[in-house]
């Protein structure tokens, strides 16, 4: 009987309810895992909650913000009750507002600020808010995933487990297509996206884990929300079809449009 | 300006924080800036970014970003064709600003600090 491979073990776990157990035991070390969604679903949130349970076991984290100041995420926290500054204090936390053109700079120099930031603390969990922002720094597709690839490596060199999120302008479905040219879901080692659905005249959340780079993982679509204590993931979603679609109907009905002629 | 009433002003200041004034706060950009940094005190930008930010045109923030550098509050970096700023990771120099910050909670001393100012341009 020959042995199969050894599989990582080591997991850093997002201590959100349900997602650990879609990612079976949480993202990989050093990995980069991009978060993918329509505005206010929730991206921002799991993130910040990714961070917050990896201080609580006493890694520290770093938030980096392009555009959006630090005071928003100090009262988006305390809201689920997490007290951010308090962190900050005890040298678990650091939220760093700067801009993509700089930190790809930055990170490229020897012994830049980031660098620096990151030895003082030994920051193991980095949130990258958002990574939608680099596409200022290039109009080229091609060169703008060259700058996103060497961004993300200097993550990994860092030591870095990296939660990246990604805007899309669609509140509701879209086709999903990706530009290997640009898109930084082919370089990012996991993708998770939310989504909006619309179920019985109701918007419920979605999330389904698209791609875990080395390892398995749950492909079912499931439901979550935003509970008083943070993001949880629910049960999958069972009898719909077409919710990546953004309208999900009834298998039944799906069935007799595609095999009823009409 | 009468300068009795300035010294008179002065006077009542924490020698400390008048020392902070006058090294670091000589206007109402400077203090906005240092008011910016305090509350986002791990920024690291460029001045169009962090005029952006502060809601001033670059114009108005550079000569200060580049003197309150030069005063060692912020840190001036070069990287590459960018010059980005920094507040300094000097704990003495944090404490201070934390301390103008709080002091300027009150009421008192925001008109005390102004009238440094406006004397300080009034000199000019």
């Amino acid at each position: 009987m020959t042995e199969r491979p050894a599989i990582a073990t080591e997991r850093i776990p997002t201590g959100i309810i349900g997602l650990d157990e879609m990612l079976h035991g949480g993202f990989l070390p050093q990995s980069a895992n991009l978060v993918e969604g329509a505005p206010g679903c929730g991206k921002s949130t799991l993130g910040m909650h990714f961070i917050y349970h990896g201080a609580l076991q006493g890694e520290p984290g770093m938030i980096l913000t392009f555009e959006e100041f630090p005071q928003q995420y100090y009262r988006d926290a305390a809201a689920f009750g997490w007290d951010f500054r308090a962190l900050e204090r005890q040298g678990l936390l650091r939220i760093v507002m700067s801009s993509p053109e700089v930190i790809k700079a930055d990170l490229e120099r020897v012994g830049g600020t980031l660098e620096r930031q990151i030895a003082e603390m030994g920051t193991r969990r980095i949130l990258v808010d958002s990574i939608s922002h680099f596409e200022r720094v290039s109009d080229t597709p091609v060169t703008l995933r060259s700058h996103i690839y060497a961004f993300l490596n200097g993550l990994r060199r860092e030591g870095l487990t990296s939660l990246l999120t990604r805007e899309t302008p669609y509140l509701l479905g879209e086709e999903i297509t990706a530009n290997s040219d640009a898109d930084s879901s082919f370089i990012a080692d996991s993708y998770l996206l939310l989504r909006y659905v619309e179920i019985e005249s109701a918007v419920r959340r979605a999330l389904i884990v698209l791609k875990m780079r080395g390892s398995d993982h749950d492909h079912r679509i499931r439901q979550f929300d935003i509970g008083p204590q943070g993001l949880y993931v629910a049960q999958p979603f069972s009898g719909r079809e077409g919710l990546l679609s953004g309208t999900s109907r009834r298998m039944s009905e799906s069935f007799i449009k595609a095999f009823v002629k009409r | 300006m009468d300068k009795d009433l300035s010294a008179r002003v002065m006077r009542d200041m924490d020698p400390e924080l008048l020392e902070f004034l006058q090294l670091y706060v000589d206007s109402f950009v400077k203090w906005d800036l240092l008011y910016f940094f305090h509350e986002n005190p791990h920024t690291i930008d460029t001045v169009e970014n962090i005029a952006r930010y502060a809601g001033r045109t670059p114009a108005a923030v550079h000569s200060a970003l580049q003197e309150l550098a030069q005063r060692r509050l912020l840190e001036e970096t070069e990287m590459g064709e960018m010059v980005v700023y920094a507040l300094t990771p000097n704990p003495q120099k944090r404490a201070q600003l934390e301390q103008f910050i709080r002091a300027g909670e009150d009421r008192q001393f925001r008109v005390k600090a102004i009238f440094h100012m406006v004397r300080g341009v009034g000199d000019d």
